[in-house]
């Protein structure tokens, strides 16, 4: 019996020191590309998870109760703010019963703040629009610039929540920016010869890519946000694209291919899957593999030389 | 010199006005204000052998106000406009926000009893609330003034554990459950266990208890038990497209009169809902009620058995409004010959407008 004791609390002993060491700050974030700045920025002090995976859709992310769990613990929470994730947050961050993370809570953090917003409505904000966000546009994430101010928040929060490694948070920080603005240069020339080139997009979440690499956005698969096209408007859109010579029509890997692909079929032109958010497609683990496929796909399908990433 | 301190004069003047102005908006400031919403829900049934005309009805209207009230509390609360031309306070609670592991929940609450009791008119999966429903805790589920306190155990699951205590309440239209006893010791109280399992990335299983009991006026202990199983499959790259939701429940009523139990209205349901595309759902359900009463046995006050199927197709073309048409055949027995049947169609459609928050998964 004595033994049998004995061998139990080995056991147990063993278990417990089985159990790998925690980081210093654990980060939720609702987006994957928050939860990738967050790791670079963090490094070893630092273990991120994102409640939404890059394949699926930040707009509609089910609120399952394992996603209060999976935050109950979490220092630091990372929204990606503009009501981006307002269907599903305001069920989970309760749920998690977490005080730390709740919004107004130190741990919490609205990664938009700092950001140059766009398309923020100027007059009345109605839903015969579609599905809009009345704060602006929330896709700020595609502009490789904006993930920049996003790596300096999250480090100035960090070292507030840890500071004892606020000096790493920091040299991290500024890496990250380095590292991003030598990245930008070598996309900036990729994307150089199509500027001004127009796209069609799925739904209106390439307007801050657009806006940085210089393309026009000729309109939207989707007739108005969170609406599906009919056919007619699928044959319309694809005509008027016929006239304008628009040859290239992008969407994420969380929309339906079918509308996309009609669309670019009538229009003789080429669909690309592409991913906005990193995880979204193989090889697009971090931000930086994100853009790197990003701006490949989309400068492929515009030299008419390659159909992407599909 | 002289000119040019009568211009700023004139121009301090020409802007006192304008700065008087904005000091009084900033008085009265509505950037604090709760988000509003409002859904209003009509429906249209068809039914030979009720006595009812047909036509679209007015079902209700429900008036949302939420927020959060300062670093503690939250405050929700849902007024219902009916037909009748009352309005039911149908939920007003505060939420604690502070409180690590446990949500505290104060004020009229939804008591947190089985899977549909929980769910709002405009949310029930089809048109006609489970016959046991009405029959046990109540169409709308439990609804009484109460506290609650949620507590999220450290299990390596998502399992909650949730006990409530409310005011006594007699039985009326809303609530099946006598709870009416005017005795000082009369604290109705609740027990409900919730686990959820990630099956997959997709799938989930939710399984739950539920327990209620309270003295009833005539001073007998009256209780609710209930077991709801739920199998929910949402592939994380359609979320908004693709989906299926298999959910069981199973409720039973009851007293305890002299030291023994007796069991008085159970039954329950097992319903298919399917996600055919962004815009269509449909669903299917079966379900059976005992020593039940439902509007079409001849004679409403004795009980029965009542069986009934339903299917349904709905259209959302957005997240703000949907259109459904249900389909149901039931067929009744009260055990003293009577056994009618009963074949219905109904059309429901719901609108919302301003903030609705999500409903629970």
């Amino acid at each position: 019996m004595k033994s049998l004791i004995r061998s139990l609390w080995v056991s147990i002993l063993g278990l417990l020191a089985s159990v790998p060491s925690f980081a210093d700050l654990k980060v939720a974030t609702s987006l994957s590309d928050l939860a990738s700045v967050a790791r670079l920025v963090g490094g070893k002090h630092v273990s991120a998870q994102s409640l939404c995976p890059g394949y699926a859709d930040p707009h509609f992310v089910p609120a399952k109760p394992s996603l209060m769990k999976a935050i109950q613990h979490a220092d630091v929470f990372v929204s990606t703010g503009l009501e981006l994730d307002a269907g599903w947050l305001p069920l989970v961050l309760p749920g998690s019963r977490n005080p730390n993370i709740q919004q107004g809570a130190k741990g919490f953090v609205d990664a938009s703040d700092g950001i140059t917003v766009l398309e923020k409505p100027t007059g009345t904000v109605s839903r015969a629009e579609g599905d809009i966000h009345p704060l602006g546009n929330p896709h700020y994430y595609a502009d490789p610039k904006n993930l920049e101010i996003v790596a300096s928040h999250l480090a100035d929060v960090f070292s507030r929540r840890d500071p004892a490694n606020a000096a790493e948070y920091a040299a991290n920080a500024k890496a990250f920016q380095e590292r991003m603005e030598s990245s930008l240069a070598k996309w900036e020339k990729a994307m150089a010869p199509y500027k001004g080139a127009s796209i069609v997009t799925y739904h209106p979440n390439f307007v801050y890519f657009a806006d940085r690499f210089g393309l026009k956005l000729f309109g939207t698969v989707e007739p108005k946000p969170g609406i599906p096209p009919s056919p007619h408007y699928v044959n319309e859109l694809a005509e008027s694209m016929k006239k304008a010579g628009v040859k290239v029509v992008v969407y994420q890997p969380y929309y339906n291919a079918d509308p996309n692909e009609q669309v670019a079929k009538r229009a003789g032109a080429t669909a690309v899957e592409v991913a906005t958010e990193a995880g979204g497609l193989p090889g697009t683990d971090d931000v930086f593999a994100k853009f790197d496929v990003l701006v490949s796909s989309v400068a492929g399908a515009l030299s008419g030389k390659s159909g992407g990433a599909r | 010199m002289r000119l040019r301190m009568l211009a700023c004069l004139f121009a301090a003047l020409l802007c006192a006005p304008a700065l008087a102005t904005a000091q009084t908006k900033s008085m009265f400031s509505n950037l604090a204000n709760p988000s509003i919403g409002m859904n209003a829900l009509f429906s249209g049934q068809f039914a030979r052998n009720l006595n009812q005309p047909y036509g679209l009805q007015f079902d209700e209207a429900e008036i949302s106000l939420i927020s959060v009230v300062d670093p503690y509390w939250t405050l929700v609360s849902n007024f219902v406009f009916l037909p009748d031309h009352t309005v039911d306070p149908e939920e007003v609670w505060a939420r604690s926000t502070n409180i690590p592991a446990i949500q505290l929940k104060l004020g009229k609450i939804r008591g947190t009893f089985g899977k549909h009791g929980l769910l709002h008119t405009h949310a029930f999966p089809f048109i006609q609330a489970p016959v046991i429903m009405a029959n046990s805790i109540g169409e709308e589920g439990f609804k009484d003034a109460g506290l609650e306190a949620a507590w999220l155990t450290p299990l390596p699951w998502f399992a909650e554990l949730t006990g409530g205590v409310y005011q006594g309440i007699g039985v009326d239209d809303d609530h099946p459950l006598d709870f009416g006893s005017s005795r000082h010791d009369n604290v109705p109280f609740l027990g409900h266990f919730k686990n959820q399992f990630d099956l997959n990335n997709a799938t989930t299983l939710e399984l739950g208890q539920s327990f209620m009991q309270g003295r009833g006026s005539d001073a007998d202990l009256h209780n609710a038990f209930g077991a709801d199983l739920t199998v929910r499959n949402v592939p994380l790259k359609n979320a908004n497209r693709r989906g299926w939701v298999l959910m069981g429940e199973y409720l039973q009523k009851g007293s305890r009169v002299g030291g023994a139990y007796h069991q008085e209205q159970h039954g329950g349901y097992a319903s298919f809902q399917y996600r055919l595309s962004q815009v269509w759902w449909m669903g299917i359900r079966g379900e059976q009620a005992r020593d039940c009463t439902t509007d079409f046995l001849f004679d409403s006050t004795v009980p029965g058995k009542v069986t009934r199927g339903s299917v349904n197709i709905a259209w959302m073309p957005s997240e703000f409004s949907f259109v459904r048409l249900e389909y149901s055949r039931a067929n009744a027995d009260d055990g003293h010959g009577a056994k009618p049947t009963d074949d219905r169609i109904m059309a429901q459609l719901s609108y919302t407008i301003g903030y609705h928050p999500a409903h629970a998964y």
